[in-house]
């Protein structure tokens, strides 16, 4: 079942709601909890009913190993855990993938039944995964099964997220409060939810109807134009912040109505000055989980290496920093599924990373104070980050690397670059300089497949640049009103002075974004982050 | 000298190493104080304590502490000091 479809708005969501009212005014908790287990089993099975088994059989399994873990602390059941999850996940997400890759290399004709890949199989496998981890280390404690049940299964974060901790979620279960459904938590919800709705429907699906043919197209093999090329990359830049960030605004507005307060995965990533604040700001969840689980283990274990054995800089910093980032991107790719195209992705962030690295041990070196960076220094950051996320995005997008490879050689002039007729007069006075760099006069957009109506898509684009770099995002609209749960470093700095509060204005603008996006809602549009 | 002004000026020896040798190490100090002190210096930073004074610490230990006073409590744990 997908948040943006009528079943799911009008009648799923508000009779879970009120079911879950009812039976926690009466008193009955675990009959509540089970409602909400039972109606998250519904949401998931509407899907394949058949995964549903699988979904139980990963928790139940899970629960068992957590409390051994919890029990005896012996390393033994943590590596039995993981390596079974992973199994799991390798089995579903990867075995085609492994295969056809085997194949290639070997120019061999091994064949495997097409394996369907389960929803949310990704999502659910990690948080179990460090639920395991925080059961080893002694950082979480036991609770009910029914409980852990809900942890997993609870349908506004089990399709894509959040990635919850066990220790965050837990106690809010057991909290009295929650089986109480009020007002307040009732209109931060809808609001919430309805921002997410439109931020999905009526901007991240309309974008999409730019940004598709443009990588069809590319996808094909066509000769896309320089400005097509671009106009398509950030469309799809936008599409997927539009989309990521509607859906994880859904899945916190769905959670507070139920009283549930859910962790931060999204928060304003355009407004990043540099790579390592982009991942502090998108999709939090999982480059914690990179960096907790992946990253900092292996850096530890190098870095008391290297320091016992006297490495120099260099070699200090190419098995502390290099190697133990290229492995964790590399994965960090593949986990969002299985294709090249999301392997050199995560390569090109490990990429990044790198470098910034590189220069702010440069920049400690030389200045030992860093000055405060001004607005237009700002500005250009971001700009900068805009473009390098994009080129990425670029990759994550394409269904082919060879399709990607097409979409940038005409994002940097290799196919020349168009520009309308208008121009040709107006350039000549350059002489021979718009030969040389490859300027035609044969129309900015001249295949056509973009757009027949350039100007509204360019204004659009103006329009989603203004919001992603200037006006406050959800969670500091809701800053007085603990909206998510890890948000005390992220709103350290927050002036906004626009405030959710219960007045009639916010209730205007939310009963017009609620009608407006009920109106897009269409059927069949999944979030981008469903196939992960 | 107490041990805490002893366990301090060793902290500061290793402090100079990590980072640059002109930073002033006080009990007050903590991680916004100094610039290169980030997540990935601070590992850097734990070993080499780890190293100088041949304990080892825990994951969450690292990251529990972040200022100096920390740090010594810690340490005067491990090295049982505590007056």
């Amino acid at each position: 079942m997908l948040f943006n479809s009528y079943l799911f708005i009008l009648i799923f969501l508000p009779m879970v709601l009120i079911g879950f009212g009812i039976i926690g005014r009466l008193g009955h908790h675990k009959v509540a909890i089970s409602w909400l287990v039972a109606s998250s089993l519904l949401f998931y099975g509407w899907w394949n009913p058949l995964y549903v088994w699988l979904l139980l059989m990963s928790v139940l399994f899970n629960y068992a190993i957590g409390v051994a873990l919890l029990d005896s602390n012996k390393k033994v059941f943590l590596v039995l855990g993981i390596a079974v999850n992973i199994a799991l996940l390798g089995y579903f997400k990867y075995a085609n993938f492994f295969i056809d890759n085997v194949n290639y290399i070997l120019k061999s004709n091994f064949s495997f039944d097409d394996v369907i890949l389960p929803l949310a199989i990704s999502f659910f496998t990690f948080q179990q995964i460090t639920y395991l981890i925080d059961a080893y280390n002694g950082k979480t404690k036991e609770y009910s099964f029914l409980h852990y049940l809900l942890f997993v299964t609870f349908f506004p974060q089990l399709i894509a997220g959040p990635i919850v901790h066990h220790k965050e979620m837990m106690p809010q279960f057991c909290n009295d409060f929650i089986y109480k459904i009020n007002a307040r938590n009732i209109s931060i919800g809808i609001t919430i939810f309805f921002i997410g709705l439109f931020k999905k429907v009526v901007i991240a699906d309309n974008l999409a109807t730019y940004a598709t043919p443009v990588f069809n197209a590319s996808e094909l093999g066509l000769e896309i134009t320089f400005l097509e090329a671009w106009a398509g990359a950030i469309a799809y830049s936008f599409q997927l912040y539009f989309d990521f960030s509607g859906y994880s605004e859904m899945a916190l507005g769905i959670a507070r109505m139920f009283g549930i307060i859910l962790p931060v995965n999204f928060f304003s990533p355009f407004k990043a000055t540099n790579i390592a604040d982009f991942w502090r700001r998108w999709h939090i969840t999982l480059s914690n989980f990179i960096k907790d689980y992946l990253f900092y283990p292996v850096n530890i274990v190098m870095t008391r290496y290297a320091i016992l054995n006297k490495y120099n800089k260099i070699g200090e910093f190419l098995i502390t920093v290099l190697v133990p980032m290229m492995i964790a991107w590399f994965l960090a790719g593949l986990w969002h599924g299985s294709n090249w195209t999301f392997v050199i992705f995560g390569l090109m962030h490990g990429c990044y990373l790198i470098v910034y690295r590189i220069y702010l041990d440069i920049r400690y070196l030389i200045f030992s104070k860093g000055g405060k960076s001004g607005i237009f220094s700002t500005a250009l950051l971001r700009m900068f980050m805009f473009f390098i996320v994009t080129m990425s995005f670029v990759m994550f997008r394409s269904e082919s690397v060879n399709g990607a490879i097409s979409m940038y050689k005409s994002m940097v002039g290799g196919r020349g670059i168009s520009v309308s007729s208008w121009f040709e007069s107006k350039m000549a006075v350059l002489g021979d300089i718009p030969n040389i760099l490859g300027v035609r006069y044969d129309g900015f957009f001249y295949n056509g497949i973009l757009t027949s109506n350039p100007e509204n898509l360019i204004l659009f684009l103006a329009f989603l640049f203004f919001i992603v770099w200037f006006s406050p995002n959800v969670i500091e609209l809701f800053r007085l009103n603990n909206p998510a749960l890890g948000v005390d470093v992220l709103l350290k700095n927050a002036k906004n002075r626009i405030l959710w509060n219960i007045n009639i204005y916010f209730l205007i603008a939310t009963v017009i974004l609620s009608v407006v996006s009920i109106m897009f809602v269409q059927q069949e549009s999944e979030f981008i982050y469903f196939n992960f | 000298m107490s041990g805490k002004d002893e366990l301090l000026e060793k902290i500061a020896l290793v402090f100079h190493d990590v980072f640059n040798d002109s930073i002033e190490v006080s009990l007050n100090t903590n991680a916004s104080d100094i610039d290169e002190w980030d997540s990935l210096t601070h590992i850097r930073l734990m070993i080499s304590i780890e190293a100088f004074f041949s304990v080892k610490f825990t994951v969450s230990e690292m990251s529990e502490m972040q200022n100096v006073s920390d740090l010594i409590l810690i340490l005067e744990e491990k090295l049982n000091v505590r007056p």
